[in-house]
């Protein structure tokens, strides 16, 4: 690929892109198809939710509901089994406290780690790093009986502090204070700035980026985790929404009608806080490498 | 620790004494007390329960040793029957999906990437089932496969007039929706990866191969292939990892049947320590599993580690 730099002249380029235009119809029409199988699913979910249950597993199938009903939505929402919106509020409150917690202890590590010269900051960073090596699964046990030793089985304390002294924050935001230029805390320093109000004022502005990133990630994971609460929290009024939602699976074994109800219902929140949280996640996504 | 841009001498000299002393400590301390707690004394407990056998009733553990290893390597115990089969079908799982959802991702990443009308409205929507919780995911592609009604089977009867397939209750058919769930559920985020390594080639690479006749598969091969070479092998490990930490889907969508045959190594650990309370079992069983995927984890660490030195030397 010995070719000299190219020089994306006006003329040269124009042509190009005009040429590629028939082309692309067949690939607009793959995504078309590709995206029509990816949201039927969507689409069934909430059909079916709208369907009385003999509509819901009448035969021959009905594309579309025959008889459209709310009723599933009524009989999920007043439950005797469990109250889906207690659910979204137990996820919602686990979420946010966890998402503050985690980003402020986070970001206070993450500061003298990459700002500050002191004895050992290389050693604990590499040591901190290097827990990201332990699978979960090895601490399970011993911090689900350590739950059970703290009387915090079905509290909020079990699904909130476990995790979060997550390492990944910590390296995150490391990373990026790391790149922040000395000069402008130097100047500071020289005006008699504390380190803390160094953080406070030039390092965290100047990262909210990363400080959001990290933030719709901790969220998303707090929000999603599903094997630790669906152990440690197993009082109906304590559950999470993913746990809640599968104990309505056991109970409504065959009522899809009504399973397809609290899964749009479930499914929601989710999608609202996508659309809105939706550049910040992928920007994170794509600079950070970073995967659930 | 050598700092090229320490401020020079008469700084450094006076914070050395009175003030870098102690202050930095003082930021680590609330994550290092809750690090200590809940990752580094967890691991140390572990050990200690998994070599006692623990009894939930009873504040006096029994000793045993390795027994709860022993057991995992001794043909006939019900633990070493269940372990290594259910360490298999993990496997299996791994095997089949990481493939596909490399595969897809990177399809799906190379049909998006140029511009295309929709383009932002056809991510949105690939994306969109990874924002769902795992157990929504899971009661919907149970229905959607299920034995006699599911939407696939209806589909199915639609276009080819056959009978229903039960899925969910064959040995072998029943990983279809897990996987298949998994791929729709998961896709988006390699995507969005591949996507962002995408935009960081060289538009010019392919005018150049263009103007030289090149097709678009010799374009892929020889220009796209090896330019994501790294983030492939990134995509692998974290996928590889995620399918070996297969949890929520077979438990939703088959509850590990029928007969353990798509029983995850955790949904079966799980069992064995919270249903039959075996506790000290199940530790020792995660500590075997984890030291498995030390593999996976060692090489991800690496990565990060590769980040940290080159970001140190950028400084």
């Amino acid at each position: 690929m010995t070719i000299t730099a190219p020089q994306p002249t006006q003329t040269a380029n124009a042509p190009f892109k005009k040429r590629r235009l028939p082309r692309d119809i067949p690939r607009f029409l793959i995504l078309c198809v590709l995206s029509i199988l990816f949201l039927a699913p969507v689409y069934w979910m909430i059909s079916t939710s709208l369907k009385t249950e003999a509509d819901a597993i009448a035969s021959p199938v009905q594309w579309w509901p025959a008889h459209p009903t709310l009723d599933n939505y009524v009989a999920v929402l007043t439950s005797p089994d469990g109250n889906i919106l207690r659910w979204t509020w137990n996820s919602l409150f686990v979420a946010l406290t966890f998402t503050v917690i985690h980003v402020v202890v986070c970001a206070l590590t993450a500061y003298p780690l990459a700002r500050m010269n002191f004895r050992g900051r290389n050693a604990w960073f590499w040591i901190i790093l290097s827990s990201l090596m332990i699978p979960g699964i090895v601490t399970l046990v011993p911090t689900y009986i350590m739950m059970l030793n703290f009387n915090w089985i079905n509290s909020y304390h079990a699904l909130i502090w476990p995790g979060v002294s997550g390492v990944f924050g910590v390296f995150l935001l490391r990373q990026f204070f790391v790149a922040i230029p000395r000069e402008l805390e130097e100047a500071a320093t020289l005006d008699g700035a504390s380190n803390f109000q160094i953080l406070w004022r030039i390092i965290l502005p100047l990262s909210v980026p990363s400080l959001v990133t990290l933030a719709v990630f901790a969220f998303m994971g707090s929000w999603n985790n599903f094997l630790w609460p669906l152990f440690t929290v197993t009082d109906v009024d304590k559950m999470t929404l993913p746990v809640g939602i599968t104990t309505f699976s056991q109970r409504y074994t065959t009522e899809y009608g009504k399973l397809m109800a609290s899964t749009t219902l479930a499914a929601v929140p989710a999608l609202i806080a996508y659309l809105v949280a939706q550049r910040f996640l992928e920007a994170g996504l794509s600079t950070t490498g970073l995967k659930e | 620790m050598t700092t090229t841009h320490a401020p020079p001498g008469q700084h450094t000299a006076p914070h050395k004494r009175s003030r870098i002393s102690l202050e930095p400590y003082l930021y680590l301390l609330p994550h290092a007390v809750l690090f200590f707690v809940f990752t580094v004394y967890p691991i140390g407990y572990g050990l200690y329960i998994s070599m006692h056998r623990w009894d939930l009733l009873n504040s006096n553990q029994q000793f045993v040793g390795f027994e709860f290893f022993r057991n995992l390597f001794t043909a006939g115990t019900p633990q070493f029957e269940f372990f290594w089969r259910t360490l298999l079908n993990t496997t299996f799982f791994t095997v089949v999906s990481v493939p596909l959802l490399v595969a897809s991702a990177l399809g799906l990443a190379v049909l998006l990437h140029r511009p295309i009308f929709g383009r932002s409205f056809f991510r949105a929507v690939f994306f969109m089932p990874g924002i769902l919780t795992v157990s929504v995911m899971g009661i919907l592609w149970r229905w959607m496969f299920d034995n006699q009604i599911g939407l696939v089977n209806a589909a199915r009867d639609l276009l080819t007039g056959a009978a229903p397939i039960p899925w969910l209750s064959t040995e072998g058919l029943a990983w279809v929706p897990i996987v298949v769930g998994t791929i729709w559920w998961t896709l988006g985020f390699n995507m969005t990866l591949y996507l962002a390594a995408l935009s960081n080639v060289s538009v010019s690479l392919y005018e150049a191969a263009s103007l030289d006749g090149a097709s678009p598969w010799q374009q892929f091969r020889f220009i796209t292939w090896p330019m994501l070479t790294p983030i492939t092998l990134f995509v692998v490990i974290t996928t590889a990892l995620a399918s070996f930490q297969l949890f929520g889907q077979s438990l939703t969508i088959t509850n590990g049947g029928p007969s353990r045959s798509t029983q995850s190594v955790i949904q079966y650990i799980t069992e064995e320590g919270f249903t039959n309370s075996q506790i000290s079992s199940a530790a020792a069983m995660g500590f075997v599993f984890g030291l498995m995927m030390l593999i996976l984890t060692g090489a991800q660490f690496r990565m990060m580690a590769r980040d940290v030195t080159s970001s140190s030397e950028g400084k």
